[in-house]
């Protein structure tokens, strides 16, 4: 009798301990501290390439502007790009070739 | 005429460039009006005196046909060098988008003055090979120009 009673309080006491155990290691991880950690912005992932990313996105600058004011932008751009060349030919290099132009054409 | 010589009768004596000026034809023209179409027989070429050119090509914009600007010859400049040059048709479109006037030197009568003058017609060749090539030039660097910007986009 005595033998079944300590095997029944040491199953108690087993049973009490992996209850307070499964009990922590449930808890959800509260902060001692009110502020927050700071929130670290995911490390930019490469897009991964499919097919879809071929496909070129709206250009709404271009699709929504009346149709003069894309001639505009046209001719604006036009003026641009032989002012650029000009500066080209009075002093040709490669620099002077490839700068970089403000035309909301191409921008 | 322009207080300066014009262009293309730059290193001519006074009596030569006033002979060649007494070929031309004096044409008014009014604001919106048009000199050439794309594709015309080039039969004259034009100084301009007073005003201003606008060359044009056509271009599909949104599915329609609209002119664009792509050179304006003003007061001293030629237009129309295709009326000189093989196949003599022009390559481009112009009109006045003010008030301009222009002088026309027919062909033909330019070759026979040439014929007659060689010296003049050599000058007038090499001012009008510096136009050409200018032009060349410029639309060589502005195609450089666009292909890089192509090729950019396509790399990045």
């Amino acid at each position: 009798m005595e033998m079944l009673l300590m095997a029944l309080c040491l199953s108690m006491f087993g049973l009490a301990v992996t209850a307070m155990a499964f009990g922590a290691a449930t808890r959800p991880a509260k902060s001692a501290s009110p502020v927050q950690p700071e929130a670290r912005p995911a490390k930019a992932v490469a897009p991964t390439r499919f097919f879809g990313d071929h496909v070129t996105p709206p250009r709404t600058s271009g699709s929504n502007v009346p149709t003069e004011v894309l001639l505009a932008q046209i001719e604006d751009h036009v003026r641009l790009e032989q002012a650029a060349a000009q500066s080209f030919l009075e002093s040709p290099s490669h620099a002077q070739l490839h700068t970089k132009t403000t035309s909301a054409f191409v921008n | 005429m322009a207080p300066e010589q014009p262009e293309l009768l730059k290193g001519l004596a006074a009596d030569d460039a006033q002979r060649i000026l007494a070929i031309g034809t004096r044409i008014s023209l009014r604001s919106g009006a048009s000199l050439f179409q794309l594709g015309d027989p080039a039969e004259r070429l034009f100084l301009v005196d007073r005003g201003l050119i606008r060359l044009t090509l056509p271009m599909q914009v949104r599915g329609r046909r609209e002119e664009v600007v792509v050179e304006e010859r003003s007061a001293g400049q030629t237009v129309g060098w295709s009326a000189l040059i093989p196949p003599h048709k022009f390559t481009l479109a112009a009109t006045a988008p003010l008030e301009t006037e222009v002088i026309a030197l027919p062909r033909e009568d330019l070759r026979r003055h040439f014929a007659a003058h060689p010296t003049v017609g050599y000058q007038i060749t090499l001012n009008l090979a510096v136009v050409i090539g200018h032009r060349l030039q410029l639309f060589q660097a502005m195609w450089l120009r666009e292909m890089q910007r192509t090729v950019e986009k396509h790399s990045a």
